[in-house]
């Protein structure tokens, strides 16, 4: 499965400058999307690419903190960049509390901006990858049946079979059983692999 | 000057002499009433001179016809003549020149010319001496005063006249070839003038010096008299001819019998020693030769009695006059300086309220644009960020080894972006320029655009989109675009703060024109305004905000209405509240 291509999504009212921004990370072979509004984006974002989001503070409309909030509660994986017209140092804070790559000032220079963009996919390709590996493990985790998951949480609780079994008050032979399948379903072989798959489940 | 000019006041003087001596007379008997006689006499040596010459003659008329009261007037020849125009003289005893004046003037007559019994014949007694210190031998003859100071009592007397004759005779014009002094009566000051060298030469009276020896007023060899002729009987040094005695004269008004009682007394009169005698009256023609010969009195162009003589005679009344004058032109200067004064004042005091309101429009405008301020910076900010970026794109692909033909459409947004931050600044500039413009033929809506363009970012930063309807074509008014602009914008920043605590702001401006009339209206959803507020509006330095100055609607109604409009207020029917004007249409409705 080859890697999905990045987009930039431009976000500005003024077309002058979402086009002077789409001309310049063009030059540099990125594909993007100018929007003149922050629903647009919205309708627009395809959350399975990693993207990077430049979007001016100031919309009509929705504004550019609001749709950053917008975007974390629709799980974006979608590294934000603000520009903006004007330095409103507590607008940057907020931005940057919420996990935005940087806050930059209108005019910005070109470099930063592009080192920003760069910045904002490789985040957003980590978060895809993760995002890609944690919805393999849930759906793994999510073909367990009640028992094997009840077996699998007390085997990384490192209990014994037997131990399980008294647990349960099942037979020992059953316990066996349910953690063959439950390893077969996680794609391990070994009790030490499938307490680091089950950490990775925690992680993600 | 001209001859009407010295008539009329040759007539002024010589009513005004007539009225003061009509005050002079005031309470005196009246000339008819019989019993009261006055009889003048002219008076060159003063007063006192003049009654001590004729104490006796009077003297005589007193005892010699007791049943009147004869009343002795002694003045100067003007007076005197004053005296007698006034009907308050009756007899005069004055010089032959002056009774020469008044026998043209008034019909006077002589009834008698005055007889020195010792002396010389009647005809032959009053000449006149030039004279001159005698320690001058280079003045000799009377063609020697050339250029010389010649002092006289007055132009007017008669002694002067006759050396006036002989003098223009030997070739000189005294007028034109000596500088001539009147140093005024008594004679005296003559001999003064010329002792003390104010004058070079003298013009005396026959026998005035023989009288100043005798009385030991000079000494014998201190002047020398030049010029010098036969002098007859009269034992006086003279440098004129001989002219007749005074004459004893009758004035028109005095009734014939008096006058004939009068002359029988004279000729009886028996004179003692030094005493004045009356004989037969003389014809007086060798004056009127000299008269006519001169071109003065009676045969002067004009009356003699001009303005200047009088001026010399009652100079503390001409001087009246002449202050009362002066009061009238000093007033008639001041009156036409104070009201050029005023105008000026005027011109300045409005010229000042003119700047002021300018000076107040620009100071509003400069608050306005202070309050746009940022959001405009933000504006330009716009282009410059679009242009920079644009320009390190190009700079990127050429180094990427594009086709420069690939950047022609990214030169030509920068270009673009360019103007855009141009326009933006242009607009700036004009609005806070400090000259005001004429009101000429504009374009309502391209004013209307800028006016948009300039408050939009304001608004846009305060989250409201102005609703605003300009139609593409408007009907032309003449207007101070940058004046309507700022009218606009006033009240399009005053419906932004007005709506600042609401939840769906809503601002629409309005555009419109029907037959005659621009129509304007700037509307708000905005809490509407108080009684008060709406009731002192437009009043200047009232303010219901925070940081407001109270001048924008103030100014904004003054320019209106200063285009031949109206500002009004007004809650419309949707509850919004409006700011509506309007303005006239150029009455030729033209498309600009």
């Amino acid at each position: 499965m080859s890697e999905p291509t990045p987009i930039i999504y431009i976000v500005d009212d003024d077309p002058a400058v979402r086009d002077a921004v789409g001309f310049l990370v063009s030059s540099v072979g990125y594909p993007f999307e100018a929007c003149a509004s922050g629903a647009e984006l919205l309708q627009r974002l395809d959350n399975a690419r990693p993207a990077c989001i430049v979007l001016d503070v100031r919309l009509p409309g929705v504004s550019g903190l609001e749709i950053q909030r917008e975007l974390q509660n629709r799980n974006s994986i979608a590294g934000v960049i603000f520009i903006t017209g004007h330095g409103d140092v507590p607008k940057a804070v907020r931005a940057m509390r919420h996990g935005a790559i940087d806050f930059l000032e209108k005019p910005f220079d070109d470099q930063v901006l592009l080192d920003r963009v760069s910045d904002a996919l490789q985040a957003s390709k980590t978060a895809l990858a993760k995002q890609g590996r944690r919805e393999k493990l849930e759906r793994k985790l999510g073909a367990l049946t009640e028992r094997e998951r009840e077996v699998l949480s007390l085997v990384i609780a490192g209990k014994t079979s037997k131990a399980i079994a008294a647990d349960l008050d099942i037979s020992s032979k059953t316990v066996e059983n349910h953690r063959h399948n439950l390893m077969a379903k996680a794609g391990v072989n070994s009790v030490a692999q499938l307490i680091s798959w089950a950490t990775d489940i925690s992680d993600v | 000057m001209p001859a009407y000019c010295h008539a009329l006041m040759g007539l002024i003087a010589r009513t005004l002499a007539a009225l003061l001596a009509s005050l002079c007379f005031l309470g005196a008997a009246r000339a008819e009433t019989p019993r009261d006689v006055h009889i003048g006499v002219l008076a060159f040596r003063g007063a006192e001179e003049a009654e001590r010459t004729w104490q006796s003659t009077f003297d005589h008329l007193g005892r010699a016809l007791p049943q009147y009261r004869f009343h002795l007037v002694s003045g100067t020849a003007a007076f005197l003549t004053a005296a007698v125009a006034a009907h308050r003289l009756d007899f005069l005893i004055t010089n032959p020149g002056h009774y020469l004046e008044l026998k043209v003037d008034y019909s006077a007559s002589a009834l008698a010319t005055e007889q020195d019994l010792e002396g010389p014949t009647p005809s032959e007694a009053v000449g006149a001496a030039v004279f001159v210190l005698d320690d001058h031998p280079e003045i000799q003859s009377l063609a020697d005063l050339r250029n010389l100071r010649v002092a006289a009592v007055a132009p007017d007397a008669f002694g002067y006249r006759a050396a006036l004759r002989e003098i223009m005779e030997r070739g000189v014009d005294p007028e034109r070839d000596t500088k001539q002094i009147f140093v005024g009566f008594p004679v005296d000051e003559v001999m003064r003038a010329v002792r003390d060298g104010r004058a070079d030469a003298g013009i005396i009276r026959s026998c005035a010096l023989e009288k100043l020896l005798a009385e030991g007023a000079i000494q014998k060899d201190e002047f020398r008299v030049i010029g010098r002729r036969p002098s007859g009987a009269l034992n006086c040094q003279v440098s004129t001819r001989l002219y007749p005695g005074w004459p004893f004269v009758k004035v028109a008004q005095a009734p014939a019998p008096l006058a004939r009682e009068i002359a029988q007394a004279l000729f009886g009169m028996q004179p003692g020693q030094d005493e004045k005698a009356w004989t037969q009256p003389d014809a007086y023609g060798s004056v009127q030769d000299l008269y006519r010969t001169l071109k003065v009195g009676p045969y002067a162009p004009f009356t003699r009695l001009g303005l200047a003589d009088f001026v010399v005679e009652h100079r503390y009344i001409a001087a009246l006059i002449g202050l009362g004058v002066i009061w009238w032109l000093t007033h008639v200067v001041r009156v036409s300086y104070l009201v050029r004064k005023r105008t000026h004042e005027l011109q300045i005091a409005h010229e000042a309220a003119r700047q002021r309101g300018e000076q107040m429009e620009h100071t509003v405008r400069l608050s306005l644009m202070g309050e746009m301020a940022s959001s405009l910076a933000h504006e330009i900010n716009q282009p410059l960020a679009a242009i920079l970026t644009y320009a390190r794109g190009c700079e990127r692909r050429i180094e990427g080894g594009a086709d420069p033909a690939s950047l022609r459409d990214a030169v030509q947004r920068i270009a673009v972006q360019a103007e855009r931050a141009g326009d933006i600044v242009r607009r700036m500039k004009d609005f806070v320029r400090k000259n005001p413009a004429p009101q000429v033929p504009i374009d309502p809506a391209a004013a209307l655009h800028d006016a948009m363009a300039l408050f939009e970012p304001t608004a846009t930063a305060g989250g409201v989109i102005v609703e605003s309807e300009i139609p593409d074509t408007l009907p032309a008014v003449r207007a101070d675009r940058l004046q309507l602009e700022e009218v606009v914008i006033n009240l399009l920043q005053n419906a932004l703060e007005a709506t600042s605590a609401q939840d769906d702001r809503q601002i629409i401006l309005r555009v419109r024109g029907d037959r005659d009339r621009l129509h304007i209206s700037v509307a708000d959803n905005g809490p509407g305004l108080a009684a008060e507020a709406r009731e002192r509006l437009f009043d200047p330095f009232y303010t219901t905000k925070k940081n407001g100055l109270g001048l924008g609607l103030s100014l904004s109604r003054t320019i209106v209405e200063a285009h031949g409009g109206r500002l009004v207020v007004e809650t419309d029917s949707a509850g919004m509240t409006s700011f509506r004007f309007y303005l006239p249409l150029i009455e030729e409705p033209a498309r600009v």
